[in-house]
């Protein structure tokens, strides 16, 4: 099984405060890595500092992603490259035309690969199909990037965006909170729909329910920085009993 | 000469505007419209007073003024020039009265069909001072688009202008102004006077573009059931100061009035919105609204931003009024990021996306592209 993403003693902060404290972690290609913690563990961070949010600095480590270090890489460079986050919140922004914004995505991944890009009647045909798949309504598409989407359509938003851009790295930050039953079932299975050998996910949830949908093939615990534990699904069987607690500092 | 060095008894047959001015004063940096524009370096200048005249029109698609001068016209369009017009008596701008009184003879272009109009401004003279009006007047029941572009092409020129607009009961006028300026000792101030009669409407865009300085004063009155859609967009960069000043009289019942102001400044561009909505106490259950929103590219530019309502009337339909100033929204630009868009290229989505109402009101492609471009030009 060969490496898609290694983190090697990865220390991070957000303005003074170091969250991320030594992370070591190596996460396979075409495998689901499920990673857990309680609030304040360094979740959400590390999935920013993967992605290179400006707020996070990153002061000693590295990110190797396909074997090359993409701590000084633009946030946009390390989209082109295959690295997709599925927010949390997704950003809603008045004025900027979904499928528009989707085309521009595209094309400027389809420019970095070298390909043609698509002229607006060959992206429409696609999106179309995706949309009719995901049994989103037609009409998203061309309203403002998620805005007055509920909870569950923005989520269903970011997966269309993944579907569309066939990220080879996919970081799900949360993809489960605000969704109901029935939209965490659709979701779901549109992401175990994109599971490949050659695609990595990287889920960050809190939960377990998400767990039983998508099927981790590996979970690692994030407590204050680090991380501690790295094994199966007896680890979230172990934390539904006994909760964090049981993962003490080393 | 000096802008402000009026001998004002010269004057002898312009007796009314010259005791209005005296008894307004000539405008000073601490004029409360112009406290934000620094007009003393401009005033100050010595400039050649370069006076419209009266020339054989050529026959044209459109209308064209150089330098003040109508020089091209449609055939079929009624235009008379009149020594004295009939002047807006309270203006609250003193240029607004000073332009009258330099003008020997007035444009009125007189409409009373139907029709869409354009008319391209050109200022061509280096080191000029160009005073001039134009008075456009519509007819009841006639509904006009004019499409006004402004280029300037001259350096350390002044330009006083300003229309003088009387649209009759039941007529309306769209009004586009494109104000394209990339020569920054160039300035132009405007003084506008528009009066809108029962049930008649006026829409306005601006678009002020560029380095330059420019304002423009409107002055509008609206009589019963009359109403106003002003929609401004203003992008500044370098050391631009762009402009625009309000008192909208919402002066008869039902009369309404909308106004939304969207400004990007960029560099050490000073953005200037002050805008006063009044509604006098015959106009009851008007309705009034005024927004201005601005994005600051970077740290160095800056926004004046005084949105302003008076009512006094106790029966009053809708007041609302807002302002925000800020940066772009830096959660959204690191999304578009996310996405693999380049961050030049999401900035510009965002500022788009900004501007998108006010675009999308007008419905005209070009004056949007336009924007793109010289936006583009700038990074």
């Amino acid at each position: 099984m060969s490496t898609m993403m290694k983190i090697e003693n990865l220390h991070a902060k957000i303005g003074d405060k170091e969250i991320l404290r030594g992370i070591d972690l190596e996460l396979l290609k075409g495998k689901v890595h499920a990673v857990m913690g309680p609030n304040g563990a360094g979740k959400s961070t590390l999935s920013k500092t993967i992605v290179g949010h400006p707020d996070v600095e990153v002061t000693e480590g590295k990110i190797l992603y396909k074997g090359k270090n993409i701590v000084d890489m633009e946030p946009e460079e390390r989209a082109l490259e295959g690295i997709f986050m599925s927010f949390q919140h997704p950003v809603e922004i008045p004025g900027v035309n979904n499928a528009y914004f989707l085309r521009t995505a595209l094309n400027a991944k389809r420019k970095h690969q070298g390909l043609k890009p698509l002229n607006a009647a060959e992206f429409l045909k696609l999106l179309k199909a995706k949309i009719k798949e995901l049994g989103m309504k037609e009409e998203m598409i061309q309203r403002s990037l998620n805005e007055g989407f509920s909870g569950g359509e923005k989520k269903l938003n970011e997966i269309l965006q993944m579907e569309i851009l066939e990220p080879d790295f996919v970081i799900l930050d949360e993809i489960d909170s605000g969704l109901d039953i029935d939209a965490l079932k659709k979701v779901s299975e549109a992401i175990n729909n994109m599971r490949d050998e050659n695609r990595t996910f990287m889920i960050i949830t809190h939960y377990r329910k998400i767990l039983d949908y998508i099927e981790p093939d590996y979970v690692h615990v994030l407590k204050n920085g680090k991380v501690l534990k790295t094994g199966g699904l007896e680890i979230v069987d172990a934390l539904e009993k006994e909760g964090y607690k049981i993962f003490g500092e080393e | 000469m000096k802008v402000l060095d009026l001998q004002l008894d010269q004057f002898k047959e312009k007796k009314a505007l010259v005791q209005k001015l005296k008894s307004m004063g000539l405008p000073t940096p601490k004029t409360e419209h112009y406290r934000y524009f620094g007009i003393r370096p401009i005033f100050d200048r010595d400039y050649e007073l370069h006076k419209p005249r009266v020339v054989k029109i050529e026959e044209a698609d459109h209308i064209e003024i150089v330098d003040g001068t109508i020089t091209k016209a449609p055939k079929e369009l009624y235009i008379e020039f009149q020594k004295s017009p009939r002047i807006d008596d309270s203006h609250y701008d003193q240029l607004y009265y000073i332009t009258h009184l330099l003008s020997d003879q007035v444009a009125n272009i007189e409409i009373d069909e139907d029709r869409e109009l354009k008319i391209v401004q050109k200022f061509t003279q280096n080191g000029a001072f160009i005073p001039f009006r134009l008075r456009i007047t519509i007819a009841p029941n006639t509904h006009v688009k004019i499409y006004e572009e402004t280029l300037a092409l001259a350096q350390d020129t002044l330009v006083v202008s300003g229309y003088d607009i009387d649209i009759a009961k039941d007529a309306s006028l769209v009004m586009v102004q494109n104000r394209v300026t990339s020569i920054a000792s160039f300035t132009h101030i405007a003084s506008h006077a528009v009066n809108c009669q029962e049930q008649s409407r006026y829409d306005l865009y601006t678009f002020d573009f560029g380095n330059a300085k420019t304002l423009h004063n409107y002055h509008v009155m609206l009589a019963d059931y009359a109403q106003t859609d002003h929609n401004h967009v203003i992008f500044g960069y370098e050391e631009a100061k762009l402009g625009n000043t309000f008192h909208i009289e919402n002066r008869g019942k039902e009369s309404k009035t909308s106004q939304i102001s969207r400004n990007i400044l960029k560099d050490k561009a000073r953005g200037i919105f002050d805008g006063l909505l009044i509604v006098k106490n015959p106009a009851k259950y008007s309705a009034i609204y005024q927004d201005s929103k601005t994005i600051l590219l970077n740290d160095g530019a800056y926004m004046i931003s005084k949105p302003q309502m008076e009512i006094y009337t106790e029966y009053i339909s809708e007041a609302t009024h807002g302002s925000t100033t800020g940066h772009l929204d830096e959660e959204a630009l690191f999304y578009l990021r996310q996405r693999g868009i380049a961050e030049s290229l999401a900035k510009e989505m965002l500022v788009l996306s900004f501007l998108e109402e006010v675009f999308d009101k007008l419905g005209d492609e070009k004056v949007k592209e336009e924007f793109i471009k010289l936006y583009e030009e700038r990074q």
